[in-house]
C-alpha cells in the first residue's frame, strides 16, 4: 500500500504546485484605479480697518489697497496633472458703510497674469455687518490657466472715503480642491 | 502614487504568511526543523545543507485583503470595491513578506552524543499595518471628514534585511527530555523602522471667532522614521554600487545583534509528545550608519493673513508664504538625529503536543531510522501553538497536524491552521530521502492553490540536504 502511496502523495503534490495560478483577475483594472480626494484648505483671511482707506497725514482718499502672497504649492507640477476642479468661496463681513470692489489676481512666477476674477460686496453699518458670499468654480481648461499661478494679488477698491469712516471689511477663505490622482 | 498602491496590491496574496513554519516544526525527516526548535529530537548523525539550496523561504500575507478582492474580475468598479475594503479593514490589519534564503547549514553528533549545527543564512523581514485613517485621507480627502481626528499613530512598520550566523548544541540529556540552544549573531545590511507613533490630524469648521473658515490642526504629533544602512547608500550611484555595498555588510560590515534560541522536546510517554521552542530571542543593536527623523509638535493652520502694509513703489510686501512655511518648521520641526537605537528581533514562540501510534519499522530486519532503539511512530497527531511579537500585538497561530512515515525514505505532514489571515489554511510537507540526499518541500494555503489570488498568505520552504543516518 505504501508503494502506491508515495507516488500518489508525489503526484498530488506535484499537481498542486504546477496547477496554483491566479484566476478570474484582471490586473489591467490597475489602470482604472483611481485616486479622488477632495481636499478642504483655508486659504487667505484678512481684517481692512476703515481708517485704511483715508491717509490722514495728506488728507487723501486711498482707493484701494492691494497686498499680494505668494500660493507656490499650486503651481506643484504634481498638483497641476491631479487638480480637476477648484471650488473658491469667499466670504466677506462687512460693517464699513461702502460698497467694495475686490479683485483677485492670479499670477504666474514671471508675473504673467494666467486667472482674474473679481466680486462685489455689499456695504454694513457698524451695528449691523453685512455678509457678502461668493464662489468661484475653476474647471476644465480654466484649471490650466489657475495651475500656473503661483502667486495672488488681492485688490480691494473703495468708491470713496473720509477720515471719519468706520467699520471694518472682513474676509475669510477657502477652497475645495478635487483630485485625481 | 497609483503605481505605487498597484504594486502593493499585486503583491497582496502573492506572497505568503508571517513566519510560521508550521509545517516544518515537528517534522524530524527535516534537519531544518532544528532550526525551529534546537531542542528537537535528532534522527541522524549527520547533515549537510547544499549551499544556497538547503532552505529556501518565502512567506508573506496580508490579513485583510486578497488580491482578488481587489482586483477580481466583475462589473463593479474596482474604486468601488478598494473603497469598500479600506472601510472594511481595521488598523490591526497587516501586510507583511519574510524571506530567507540558507547559505549553509550543517550538523554532525560528536562523540559526546552532543549534536552540533551552525550555519548561515540571509534573511528579509517586512510587516506594516494598515494605516487605516491615513488611507481614507489619502483615499477620499477631508472634507466629508470635518472633525473627525485622522490618527498618526497608525503608521507602524518595520523592514529588516540581515545576514544570520548561528551555531547551537542539542542533547538529549534523559531518555524523555532532549534540550537544544542556538546562539545567533546578526548582521544587519539595512533596517528602518517607524513605531510607536502618535498624533492626530483634523479639520474643525471655524466659528465666529476663527480667523479663517476653517482650523486645520495637527495635535501632538510625534512621528519618527529610524534608519540603519541607509545614509550611507543614499549618496551611491546606481544600483551595481548599492548592492556591492549591501553585500559587504553581510560579513559583519553593518550594524551588529545578538539572539538566542531555545528549545526542548519531552516524551511524556510512550505515546505523548511534548515540545516547545522561543526563536530569535534578541536585538540588534544599530549604531552605526543610523539616520532617524522625528517630527513632533502641535500646529492649527488658518491660511494666509494678509496685512495690506503701506507699500512704496516696487516695494516687496510681507513673504507670507515664507514665513507660513518656517512657522510650521518651527511649531512641528522634522529633526535628523544619529543616535542609535536597539531593534528587538520578532521572537517567535512554538509548541506542540502530538500523541503517536503505530511502531515505525521500514523494513522489518533494519530499523534503520531507529538506531537509538527509541519508538518511532509511524503516525502522529496533535496540536501545534506559534506567536510572533509584532510591533502592535502578538499574531498568533494554532494547527491542527498529522504526520506520518510512509516508507523509510518518505514521509508527509498535513496541517490544517487557523490564524490572522484565515480559518481554512491547509498544508502538506513531503519529506524524500533519496540515497543521502534529502529533499523536502512545504506549503500551505493548498485550497487556494487553485487560485492564488484568493490566498492572503502563501507560506513555501523547500530545500534539498544531505543526510548520513546513525549506522
Amino acid at each position: 500500500m505504501n508503494k502506491v502511496l508515495s507516488p500518489s502523495i508525489f503526484m498530488v503534490f506535484a499537481c498542486l504546485l504546477f496547477t496554483a495560478c491566479i484566476k478570474d483577475t484582471d490586473f489591467d483594472q490597475a489602470e482604472d484605479i483611481a485616486l479622488t480626494p477632495v481636499i478642504e484648505l483655508d486659504l487667505i483671511f484678512f481684517n481692512l480697518q476703515a481708517n485704511r482707506f483715508f491717509d490722514t497725514i495728506n488728507s487723501t482718499q486711498i482707493l484701494t489697497v492691494r497686498d499680494t502672497t505668494e500660493i507656490r504649492f499650486l503651481d506643484d507640477s504634481t498638483l497641476q496633472e491631479s487638480l480637476k476642479r477648484a471650488e473658491f468661496y469667499f466670504k466677506f463681513t462687512n460693517s464699513i458703510p461702502r460698497d467694495f470692489q475686490v479683485d483677485f489676481q492670479f499670477l504666474s512666477e514671471l508675473n504673467d497674469t494666467t486667472y482674474v476674477t473679481a466680486t462685489q460686496v455689499a456695504q454694513g453699518t457698524f451695528a449691523v455687518p453685512v455678509i457678502t458670499e461668493f464662489t468661484e468654480n475653476v474647471e476644465g481648461e480654466a484649471i490650466l490657466l489657475l495651475t500656473q499661478a503661483s502667486k495672488v494679488v488681492v485688490s480691494v477698491t473703495i468708491p470713496s472715503s473720509n477720515e471719519n469712516l468706520e467699520g471694518t471689511l472682513n474676509l475669510k477663505s477657502k477652497t475645495t480642491y478635487f483630485l485625481e490622482y | 502614487m497609483r503605481n505605487l498602491l498597484t504594486i502593493i496590491l499585486s503583491l497582496v496574496g502573492v506572497f505568503g504568511v508571517s513566519q510560521n513554519k508550521q509545517i516544518l516544526y515537528g517534522f524530524d525527516d527535516i534537519p531544518q526543523s532544528l532550526m525551529l526548535n534546537p531542542g528537537s529530537k535528532v534522527l541522524q548523525k549527520k547533515h549537510y545543507g547544499i549551499p544556497f539550496l538547503s532552505q529556501i523561504h518565502v512567506n508573506g500575507g496580508s490579513s485583510g485583503v486578497s488580491a482578488y478582492d481587489i482586483f477580481k474580475d466583475g462589473n463593479d468598479n474596482i474604486n468601488d470595491r478598494i473603497t469598500q475594503k479600506i472601510f472594511e479593514m481595521k488598523n490591526t490589519d497587516f501586510f507583511t513578506a519574510t524571506q530567507q534564503l540558507e547559505l549553509i547549514n550543517f550538523g554532525w553528533r560528536a562523540k559526546n552524543e552532543i549534536y552540533f549545527s551552525g550555519g548561515i543564512y540571509q534573511e528579509f523581514d517586512f510587516i506594516a499595518y494598515f494605516p487605516r485613517d491615513l488611507a481614507i485621507l489619502a483615499w477620499e480627502g477631508n472634507r466629508d471628514y470635518l472633525d473627525y481626528e485622522f490618527d498618526l499613530g497608525e503608521i507602524s512598520t518595520t523592514g529588516d534585511f540581515m545576514t544570520v550566523y548561528h551555531f547551537g548544541l542539542n542533547k538529549q540529556i534523559s531518555k524523555k527530555l532532549t534540550v537544544g540552544a542556538r546562539l545567533k549573531l546578526y548582521s544587519s545590511m539595512f533596517s528602518y523602522r517607524s513605531v510607536k507613533n502618535s498624533g492626530t490630524f483634523v479639520t474643525r469648521l471655524g466659528d465666529e471667532n476663527s480667523e479663517n473658515i476653517y482650523e486645520h490642526t495637527v495635535q501632538n504629533a510625534d512621528v519618527t522614521v529610524e534608519t540603519s544602512g541607509y545614509a550611507s547608500l543614499r549618496d551611491l550611484d546606481g544600483a551595481g554600487q548599492v548592492t556591492s555595498e549591501i553585500l559587504g555588510r553581510a560579513f559583519f560590515g553593518g550594524n551588529i545583534g545578538v539572539g538566542v534560541d531555545v528549545g526542548f522536546n519531552y516524551e511524556i510517554n510512550d505515546a505523548w509528545n511534548l515540545s516547545a521552542s522561543a526563536l530569535d530571542v534578541g536585538a540588534i543593536f544599530h549604531s552605526k550608519d543610523v539616520e532617524n527623523y522625528r517630527a513632533h509638535g502641535t500646529y492649527t493652520l488658518d491660511g494666509i493673513n494678509l496685512i495690506f502694509p503701506p507699500l512704496g513703489d516696487g516695494e516687496p510686501t510681507y513673504p507670507y508664504y515664507d514665513d507660513l512655511e518656517d512657522e510650521i518648521k518651527e511649531e512641528i520641526p522634522i529633526d535628523t538625529l544619529y543616535n542609535g537605537y536597539t531593534q528587538f528581533r520578532p521572537t517567535k514562540f512554538n509548541a506542540s503536543l502530538s500523541y503517536g501510534f503505530g511502531k515505525f519499522n521500514a523494513t522489518g530486519a533494519c530499523d534503520c531510522l531507529n538506531m537509538g532503539g527509541e519508538n518511532l511512530h509511524k503516525q502522529s497527531i496533535g496540536l501545534q501553538f506559534y506567536s510572533i511579537f509584532r510591533p502592535k500585538r502578538p499574531q498568533m497561530a494554532g494547527t491542527l497536524f498529522y504526520h506520518r512515515r510512509i516508507t523509510e525514505y518518505l514521509s508527509a505532514k498535513a496541517t490544517y491552521t487557523v490564524d490572522s489571515y484565515s480559518f481554512s489554511n491547509i498544508g502538506l510537507g513531503v519529506s524524500a530521502d533519496i540515497g543521502k540526499i534529502n529533499f523536502y518541500i512545504v506549503t500551505d494555503n493548498l485550497i487556494n492553490y487553485s487560485n492564488l489570488a484568493k490566498a492572503k498568505s502563501v507560506s513555501l520552504q523547500l530545500g534539498f540536504n544531505i543526510i548520513i543516518d546513525e549506522e
